[in-house]
């Protein structure tokens, strides 16, 4: 005899979303860091900014920051980024 | 993996030219890149162009990139949409298919496999006429080297046509049906579907979701809550299978209800709990007449497998969690250590034992009334007294327990729950300390030596400089509690045993997580 379940799996269809196409170079971008504000993200994170400058001729890195590493990013931050028109965003995770 | 003899289905639009050898990859594949390296090494050896085709599963920009950086000549088409990759059937990437002049399949391989591909590449030479000049040489690549899974197979994605997600719907579509033919072992099915947590669950049969929705006296399609992180709706129907998973009875619906609700609440933020490395769970807590008539263990074993409804109720919340919300262990719940609290992790509050207001008043919900509160909490850390005759001195106790929850070092950013065992409760009531007393008695004796500031660099120390400095007994210390509202006091646990129990808390306050109460009937 067949059994009938109920299936108790989320079914809502998911959007297609692609990771961003990579650069190919990094040479005279400017660049976005988020900081998503753990302790010492920023000593890691002003490091990053040097070596991206130094060994990848970042021409500019910008410095955005969540305010609690514990939530989403909120509107206004991405909005912050996205008028800054960087080339890419490095999302950055530190601890 | 189409089997050979198989017609080779079109890409990209374009039929298939035998003889030849068609590669799926995917850029971010390192074996992708030792496959296509090595079939594009073999097919500048033939003059007049090789018969190889490479299959990107990525767009144009990623696939050009990767074209440049390996300097390739094989002609690539795209298959982003993955029709192609879904219509050959391949499993994992690198997946290469020699394909005869007919156009059926003749051959295939998959992962990076030097013998398996100089096997292809001499079949396919041989069939298209081409003089071989044998294996390439790559030095210091591997003979053999695992793919990765093929981009249709990756978690599943609906394409562009997919509605996007919708916050605020509050009506869902109907769950759909799965049939299981009898020769199955039902138990087993729902284990092998990635229905469940390891453990075994009561199959979700029609029969039972609809006398569970039936007790909740609501549509089936009504959206009890949008479940984080990946915000799914679990309409009243999702949680009734659920439910009935956790072994729960159906009238457990009543609390729920509310207490799904409750657990999706943003204030919560259970989005950033299931998502953190750290220890925390959700805690439930019950209160009022509803713990006495569904049977809640609020006694003797509290936090343990005592009853049917903290087990199941708590049980069906976390399989919620995972199945709906998307966060199940290895696939976006990574905590390090994981909490026990996971398989399940509610409390009933013991006011009968308690001389003070239940904790669901503490949130302004009356007294008698019924309530379900969340705490996302370390697992309980043990506090033993069995010497203390006074309140302070049992007191005292409880901070130093206190003191250490999240780090030691750490000021000013946890909150704790302290659950008051009814021993415990009698020495405190028997000085007559209301519970206001109790929380700033705590409040003001918990704190951390600031001589254990000594400089090493650990965790809590760098911070040092913003903490509230006190003097607890004598002796300088940093204030670990920022406020007495950071402390929560309940009574809870069996008759016999000078025991409590503190739980420390996960990010708190309103850059993170923050206990709320919702009543109900």
């Amino acid at each position: 005899m067949t059994s009938t379940l109920v299936n108790p799996m989320d079914e809502q269809p998911v959007r297609q979303s692609s990771a961003a196409e990579r650069l190919g170079s990094l040479a005279g971008a400017r660049i976005a860091l988020l900081d998503i504000s753990k302790a010492g993200g920023s000593i890691f994170l002003d490091r990053l900014s040097e070596l991206l400058a130094e060994r990848y001729g970042v021409a500019e890195v910008l410095r955005f920051r969540k305010p609690t590493f514990a939530k989403p990013a909120p509107e206004e931050v991405l909005a912050d980024i996205r008028k800054a028109q960087p080339r890419a965003v490095i999302e950055a995770l530190a601890d | 993996m189409l089997a050979p003899g198989t017609i080779a289905p079109p890409i990209a639009g374009e039929e298939v030219r035998g003889p030849a050898l068609v590669c799926f990859f995917k850029a971010d594949c390192p074996a992708c890149h030792l496959a296509l390296r090595y079939l594009d090494g073999w097919a500048r050896q033939i003059a007049g162009g090789a018969p190889v085709i490479g299959v990107s599963q990525d767009g144009p920009g990623v696939t050009g990139d990767l074209a440049q950086s390996l300097a390739l000549r094989i002609p690539v088409r795209i298959d982003t949409a993955l029709r192609a990759s879904a219509a050959f059937d391949l499993e994992a990437v690198p997946a290469i298919y020699l394909v005869g002049d007919r156009g059926h399949v003749v051959s295939r391989s998959q992962g990076f496999d030097k013998a398996d591909i100089d096997r292809l590449s001499r079949q396919v030479a041989r069939l298209a006429g081409v003089r071989d000049l044998g294996p390439v040489d790559l030095p210091g690549t591997p003979e053999f080297q695992p793919g990765c899974v093929s981009r249709h197979l990756e978690p599943a994605v609906d394409g562009d046509a997919a509605a996007p997600l919708e916050l605020y719907a509050r009506m869902a579509g109907r769950a759909s049906r799965v049939s299981v033919p009898g020769t199955e072992d039902l138990e087993e099915w729902c284990y092998e579907r990635g229905f469940a947590d390891p453990l075994p669950v009561v199959p979700p049969t029609e029969e039972r979701v609809e006398r569970m929705i039936a007790a909740s006296g609501l549509s089936p399609v009504e959206i009890v809550a949008h479940v984080p992180p990946n915000y799914a709706a679990a309409s009243v129907e999702k949680l009734a299978a659920n439910a009935v998973m956790a072994g729960c009875r159906p009238e457990y619906m009543r609390v729920l209800l509310p207490a799904l609700a409750a657990l999706c609440d943003e204030r919560l933020d259970i989005h950033g709990v299931q998502g953190t490395t750290h220890f925390a769970a959700p805690l439930a807590i019950i209160n009022g007449p509803v713990r006495r008539e569904l049977g809640f263990a609020c006694g003797s074993n509290v936090f343990s497998n005592a009853a049917r409804a903290n087990s199941t109720i708590g049980r069906a919340l976390q399989l919620v969690l995972r199945n709906i919300g998307g966060a199940a262990p290895g696939r976006i719940d990574m905590s390090t250590m994981g909490n026990p609290g996971r398989f399940s992790f509610v409390i009933g509050e013991n006011e009968e034992a308690s001389p003070w207001e239940p904790l669901a008043s503490d949130f302004g919900i009356a007294p008698g009334k019924n309530a379900v509160s969340f705490f996302c909490a370390e697992p309980p850390r043990a506090v033993s007294e069995h010497k203390a005759r006074t309140a302070p001195v049992l007191l005292r106790a409880i901070c130093r327990v206190l003191a250490n929850v999240w780090s030691p070092r750490v000021c000013g950013r946890s909150e704790a729950l302290v659950v008051i065992g009814p021993e415990h409760a009698e020495t405190l009531a028997r000085d007559g300390l209301s519970k206001q007393e109790v929380v700033e008695f705590l409040h003001g004796g918990t704190g951390v030596p600031v001589a254990e500031y000594d400089g090493d660099g650990g965790e809590g120390t760098q911070d040092a400089a913003s903490y509230e400095e006190c003097v607890i007994r004598g002796v300088r210390c940093y204030r670990k509690f920022r406020s007495p509202e950071a402390i929560r006091v309940m009574v809870a646990g069996g008759p016999a045993g000078k025991f409590s129990a503190v739980l420390g808390s996960w990010a708190a306050g309103p850059g993170g997580s923050q206990m709320v109460s919702y009543g109900f009937d």
